[in-house]
């Protein structure tokens, strides 16, 4: 009898992995796979190419120049699968640091400073949120608008003029290290498990799928989707500030145009790595997996002495086709 | 009436992935015949049309227009022997005219230029056809009303030399007198010599307009009748197979006697229903009835919380005071709510049944701060054994499901939360017949185990077959009251009758 209900158990076995494995391309986790290998054959590219790629010391360099993006990319991660889109969260960054910079020149402790621009950085994205929502409009013109003010506000606020900003114990916080790992690496991967644990998890994480998915569905079962989406604003805000703060500390100064230019590489990164601009689907790690694969692209080319200028034109080439083969993945599916 | 044989496919077969779709099916029409094709969803309706018009290449059987052969690789092949299909939604231009939604895709040139003359006096001419004298060409298309846009496509799809005309479910969301105008359309077409394949879920337009009936069952044939000389079961009996059976439930000794559990009065929605009262009572169905329009469709999703604007002068549900603000609200106070437009209100698509499933209840998935994944595929299961929900498991993402399968899914997410109103509007739109069957054995059930049930449904012969009471709209007013089950006809001419104004 026993015998019986093992065969039987044995066979639906093989038949779920049969079943998988034709349905490999369909899975979840697909394109954070291929994501994944793409970046290996790029690791493996460059350390063929240059003997210095494959050291400890450029692998966290790597990680430490990009953890501010990657910070950034975090939080607009869930907040595109809800809906969203924040342009503005790179300006909240350069404002960020201006504020600290500015507050602590007028003798507030540097941690509430640094606590200010938290605040001010959540209070901008709860303001995206309620224009957003509150007057339905689009997330794009909108963040548009305020990306506009704030790097406006940031350029009258100190002239244009860069603030320097060292102190030892906050500059730690964009140059020290805990057991060799760069300070704002740490951060941006706590920050990364952190929102993939909420979103794999909770059910907020389920609301922000649901939300992007099918709102007007989402909302006749009773899901909060504003208050979702507010929050993730919310969040973006605060993400924004922290990776202002982590730039003025390394920079040891307050640059009003630091950050703003890297808007594009963060919206490219949440892109790069599966993530649908109409929302509902995508994955953190794909994020961070991009994240990695950008910097490790500019990396890995300044070592062979490419030229920055064409380094612009290799990241958009990889954004392409690493989209076209995600649509190509998708169409599988069905 | 039937003149000579136009179309004849036989032998057709097609597989996709090495599972055959369809086996050996034959099927033929006659100039000015009209032909019903019928089957159960998944049964190869719609893969039998594609391969006539040439969206899909068969695997194998022939083909032959008027007795000779015919290749049908691509689209164009199907458009140029005179082949048209008209499909399920609509597919518009709503900022264009009438003249140029028609001409589309043969714009009249002249030089460089489109011949906007030539254009409009072919549109008129091919309007007139149809019996539109009264619609001008430069109209434009978005401020038509839906059936008359309907019409503007099938004036499009006249355009050449059309010689069959495949319709998909053509009255999906027309309202009776509507359905009557498409008829007399089908018919003037008919007499023209076109030829007519309906695909429809209503065996009663079927009854009422085709002159044979082809009915498929898992990629087979399954039937071929005169329409005069079968009848509704036989035909039934084919589509559903050995499953027959009365598509109805049959009503139980204690239906209608149950308390009240939501009181309903003044409901107000500014253009649709001026001041509706009704009740819902536990353990029985009461059905809402009411043409297109008639504010039916408004009186669920308002007392629900979902449609700005809705005042109302008292409500309870479950005893206790009811005041109408959001969905999450009407949730809390024991309602729940199938919405009619199962796809842009129903199903969040790209998420797995499972998901789909649980996304209405969250605190009953929920340890702690996190889901219980365990629990979600547990319930899902089963679920899935007790709606016989036909899918690869949980894990299948939800729109990947046929629609009967997704409804049924949309359905169990309700039951999860231990409502005790249950909202249902237009249960069965779009729905196979065995799909039917289950969700209505289901929604009895559901009466019978206690909750009160509000159905609203514009197919007056599902609130006849179901309802335990009714209550029938017309003009965003209450027309008439019944408070035992009543027949369809009832039904129908309540609807239709004139609002008396308030």
């Amino acid at each position: 009898m026993s015998q019986h209900v093992n065969t039987a158990a044995a066979e639906h076995k093989a038949i779920t992995t049969a079943q998988r494995s034709r349905n490999l391309l369909g899975h979840p986790y697909a394109g954070v796979v291929m994501l994944l290998v793409f970046y290996l054959i790029l690791a493996g590219v460059f350390t063929t190419l240059s003997p210095y790629f494959l050291t400890f010391k450029n692998l966290v360099s790597i990680g430490s120049n990009m953890a501010f993006i990657g910070l950034m990319a975090a939080a607009g991660t869930p907040l595109i699968i809800a809906g969203g889109l924040d342009l503005s969260v790179a300006a909240v960054a350069g404002i960020s640091g201006v504020i600290v910079a500015m507050c602590y020149a007028n003798g507030i402790d540097i941690w509430l400073s640094c606590g200010i621009a938290l605040v001010i950085g959540a209070g901008i994205g709860a303001g995206n949120g309620a224009l957003t929502n509150g007057l339905r409009l689009n997330p794009f013109i909108v963040t548009l608008g305020t990306m506009s003010i704030i790097t406006g506000l940031s350029l009258v606020l100190t002239g244009g003029l860069t603030q320097p900003l060292l102190t030892e114990g906050f500059n730690w916080i964009g140059s020290g290290k805990i057991y060799g790992m760069p300070v704002p690496l740490i951060i941006m991967l706590v920050i990364f498990v952190l929102i993939w644990w909420v979103m794999a998890f909770t059910p907020f994480g389920r609301f922000i799928y649901a939300s992007g998915g099918n709102p007007e569905a989402s909302r006749m079962l009773g899901i909060p989707v504003d208050r979702t989406q507010m929050i993730l604003y919310v969040l973006s805000g605060l993400s924004g500030a922290l990776a202002g703060i982590i730039v003025a500390a390394m920079l040891g100064a307050a640059a009003p145009d630091s950050v703003g230019k890297h808007l594009l590489t963060v919206i490219a990164a949440i892109i790069l790595g599966g993530t649908s601009l109409f929302g509902g689907r995508g994955s953190v790690w794909g994020t961070l997996l991009a994240v990695l694969i950008l910097g490790t692209l500019n990396n890995g080319l300044t070592l062979l002495n490419v030229s920055s200028f064409w380094q612009d034109v290799t990241k958009g080439t990889v954004l392409l086709l690493a989209v076209g083969l995600d649509q190509l993945r998708v169409r599988s599916q069905n | 009436m039937a003149g000579s044989r136009l179309l004849d496919m036989s032998g057709i077969r097609k597989s996709f992935g090495g599972v055959p779709v369809l086996v050996d099916v034959d099927f033929h029409l006659d100039a000015g015949e009209v032909v019903a094709l019928l089957g159960a969803n998944g049964a190869g309706k719609s893969t039998l049309m594609k391969i006539l018009s040439g969206n899909y290449t068969r695997d194998a059987g022939l083909i032959a227009i008027d007795g000779s052969p015919a290749e049908i690789r691509a689209p164009a092949d199907a458009l140029a022997l005179g082949i048209r299909m008209l499909p399920q939604e609509l597919s518009i231009f709503p900022d264009m005219t009438v003249a140029e939604n028609i001409m589309i895709g043969a714009m009249p040139r002249k030089g460089l230029h489109v011949d906007a003359a030539a254009m409009e006096a072919r549109a008129t001419q091919l309007l007139k056809r149809l019996g539109l004298d009264w619609l001008s060409p430069r109209t434009r298309m978005g401020t038509l009303s839906h059936h008359v846009q309907r019409i503007v496509e099938i004036a499009r799809a006249m355009n050449g030399n059309a010689r069959v005309l495949i319709m998909d479910e053509p009255t999906a969301s027309l309202a009776a007198e509507e359905v009557q105008l498409l008829f007399d359309i089908i018919r003037r077409l008919q007499a023209e010599g076109i030829s007519i394949i309906y695909i429809s879920h209503y065996l009663k337009e079927v009854f009422a307009i085709s002159g044979r009936v082809v009915v498929l069952r898992d990629g087979r044939n399954a039937g071929d009748f005169v329409t005069a000389r079968t009848d509704v079961d036989e035909v039934l009996h084919a589509i559903v197979g050995n499953r027959v059976g009365d598509l109805y439930p049959a009503f139980s000794a204690s239906s209608g006697a149950g308390d009240d559990v939501v009181t309903v009065e003044g409901l107000t929605v500014e253009g649709w229903l001026r001041g509706v009262d009704f009740t819902v009572r536990r353990g029985t169905i009461t059905g809402v009835h009411g043409l297109i329009g008639s504010g039916a469709e408004m009186i669920g999703r308002s007392l629900f919380g979902a449609v700005p604007r809705t005042k109302i002068a008292s409500a309870t549900v479950g005893g206790k005071p009811y005041a109408i603000t959001t969905p999450g609200r009407a949730v809390e106070a024991g309602l729940g709510l199938v919405a009619a437009e199962r796809k842009r209100e129903g199903i969040i698509a790209m998420l797995t049944l499972r998901e789909n499933l649980s996304i209405a209840n969250m605190p009953l998935f929920t340890r702690g701060v996190t889901v219980d994944r365990e629990k979600e595929a547990t319930t899902a299961a089963e679920w899935i054994r007790r709606l016989s929900i036909r899918a690869r498991g949980p894990e299948q993402p939800i729109g990947t499901l046929s629609g009967g399968n997704q409804q049924k899914v949309c359905l169990a997410r309700w039951l999860l939360g231990d409502p005790s109103v249950l909202i249902l509007e237009e249960p069965t739109r779009g729905v196979d017949v065995g799909a039917r069957l289950e969700i209505y054995r289901q929604i009895r059930q559901l009466a019978d185990q206690g909750l009160g049930i509000l159905l609203i449904s514009s197919d007056a012969e599902e609130v006849a077959g179901l309802a335990d009471r009714s209550i029938v709209l017309a003009g965003g007013v209450v027309t008439e009251t019944y408070e035992q089950p009543t027949d369809a006809s009832a039904l129908m001419s309540a609807a239709s009758k004139p609002a008396v104004a308030a």
